[in-house]
């Protein structure tokens, strides 16, 4: 859950409440009231299939709930058109990142179509993101010459020129080489020190994880949330633990 | 071949070469009428069948089967139906549009929305999820978001105009029926084909074939050139 002062002091917030997910008439999961204010930085962890995409996609606002509401908070209200009011304001990053058909240039400024910002402003964003993702000697080559790294570095890239008050990584550093890793995590670390609210799911603990300071667990179709995030060993004995005897209900 | 190919072949060319006005005025009729029915078409029968492809409504599979069915009826049939709604009886007749450039263009418009829905509809389909998502997640509108995905998908929605394009161009059935084949006012190439052959000027018939097979190829090589621009993606 959020922190009191955090709500305080940075508003944009989503919230879900009561939210339950059914794939195939199977329950995925559930929780009573989870919480993504701009400034945390949760961990959520999960085993395969146990929903992780699915949670972020459903706060990003790409996916509806079976039952429950989601509900924002403290953003700049949008046109009555825009029927998804979480569109565009919680950026959702996939484990494989897409980009679209074109060069690097073209997906890095996608998002930049939406906001009005003065050519100044535009320039000045787009050189910062090319600087933070280390791109620029890749900028005029076609999206789809980009290594795993180099696309995920480009994805995050192009999620924060979109100025995102909260973002969704999901897996992202998996299949990463050390130099990438350290990369990607140097730009995560630079989204937590702008006051980004980040949610970032992981199947290992690492680097990542020690940015956080909330951990969310998906656990026999329950999301427990808790403000201790497990460390490395504590993540390794428990997991010891449930291949010896099994989870229990 | 024969001489007789030859003189033909060469009359046929002549015709074209030396902007014949009779032969030139049912280019112009052909390719105004088919371009003004494609124009009108393209946007709506993309957006139906990205709609078609991406949502889950009630009815969704039947809506589905009927557009297939359609593409498939004879174009004499469309050419009857449009006829009957024309015919100064019939629902529309007050438009008077029966044997008008407009009704013909109506009757194409028939012929070819099925095949632009169920080919986008095909298109959109097969593209991977993500791009739209990415797209909306980065706070592009629906019509953007739409847009987006046509640009990833440009080689297969050309392919799917160029296919009603040409159905379209080179039917007969409708043209013939709605139109009525009037000389400089509805004579199309492929009604005008039809009917030189049947008096046995083939000069003329031969010369609008030309074109017609010109146009097949221009319209590949440009398909063939950005098919071979596209890169096999890898995610």
């Amino acid at each position: 859950m959020s922190l009191a002062n955090n709500t305080v002091k940075y508003p944009v917030s989503i919230e879900a409440k009561d939210v339950m997910i059914k794939f195939n008439q199977k329950m995925l999961f559930c929780a009573d009231r989870l919480s993504f204010s701009q400034g945390d930085v949760i961990y959520l962890q999960g085993d395969n299939g146990s929903g992780k995409s699915t949670l972020m996609k459903l706060l990003a606002g790409l996916q509806s709930p079976t039952k429950g509401q989601i509900e924002s908070h403290g953003f700049v209200s949008t046109p009555w058109w825009r029927t998804q009011s979480l569109l565009g304001k919680a950026v959702y990053l996939h484990q494989h990142p897409y980009l679209f058909e074109g060069s690097v240039k073209y997906n890095l400024t996608y998002a930049l179509a939406q906001r009005s910002l003065s050519s100044e402003q535009r320039k000045k964003r787009i050189s910062q993101a090319i600087h933070m993702s280390q791109l620029t000697d890749l900028l005029n080559h076609h999206a789809s010459d980009l290594s795993g790294g180099e696309r995920q570095r480009l994805a995050i890239a192009r999620a924060w020129i979109a100025q995102p008050k909260l973002l969704m990584l999901d897996e992202p550093i998996s299949n990463m080489d050390k130099h990438s890793q350290s990369l990607v995590l140097a730009m995560i670390n630079q989204l937590k020190q702008d006051g980004t609210g980040l949610l970032i799911s992981s199947h290992q603990t690492c680097g990542l994880t020690a940015l956080c300071h909330q951990y969310w667990h998906i656990k026999q179709h329950t999301i427990h949330t808790s403000m201790h995030v497990p460390t490395v060993e504590e993540v390794h004995q428990a997991n010891t633990t449930e291949l010896h005897y099994g989870t229990t209900n | 071949m024969s001489d007789g190919w030859l003189v033909l072949l060469q009359q046929a060319f002549s015709l074209l070469l030396s902007f014949d006005p009779h032969v030139w005025a049912i280019i112009n009729i052909s390719f105004s009428v088919s371009f003004a029915a494609l124009l009108i078409t393209i946007i709506p029968s993309i957006i139906l069948g990205f709609i078609l492809a991406f949502s889950h409504f009630r009815g969704r599979w039947i809506v589905t089967n009927l557009v297939q069915t359609l593409q498939s009826i004879p174009t004499v049939v469309i050419g009857l139906l449009v006829y009957l709604l024309l015919t100064r009886n019939g629902a529309l007749g007050d438009l008077k549009w029966l044997f008008t450039q407009k009704g013909m263009i109506l009757g194409q418009m028939l012929i070819c929305a099925p095949v632009l829905i169920a080919l986008s509809q095909a298109a959109f389909s097969s593209v991977d999820r993500r791009a739209w998502e990415t797209s909306r997640t980065l706070g592009a509108s629906w019509l953007r978001a739409v847009w987006t995905l046509c640009r990833e998908l440009r080689v297969p929605l050309l392919l799917a105009i160029i296919a009603g394009f040409s159905r379209i161009l080179t039917e007969v059935g409708c043209s013939m029926m709605v139109g009525g084949n009037i000389m400089n006012v509805t004579r199309n190439i492929p009604t005008a084909i039809a009917l030189e052959t049947s008096k046995g000027d083939f000069a003329q018939a031969i010369a609008l074939g030309l074109v017609l097979l010109i146009l097949a190829l221009v319209l590949n090589f440009i398909l063939g050139s950005l098919r071979g621009k596209a890169v096999p993606r890898s995610h």
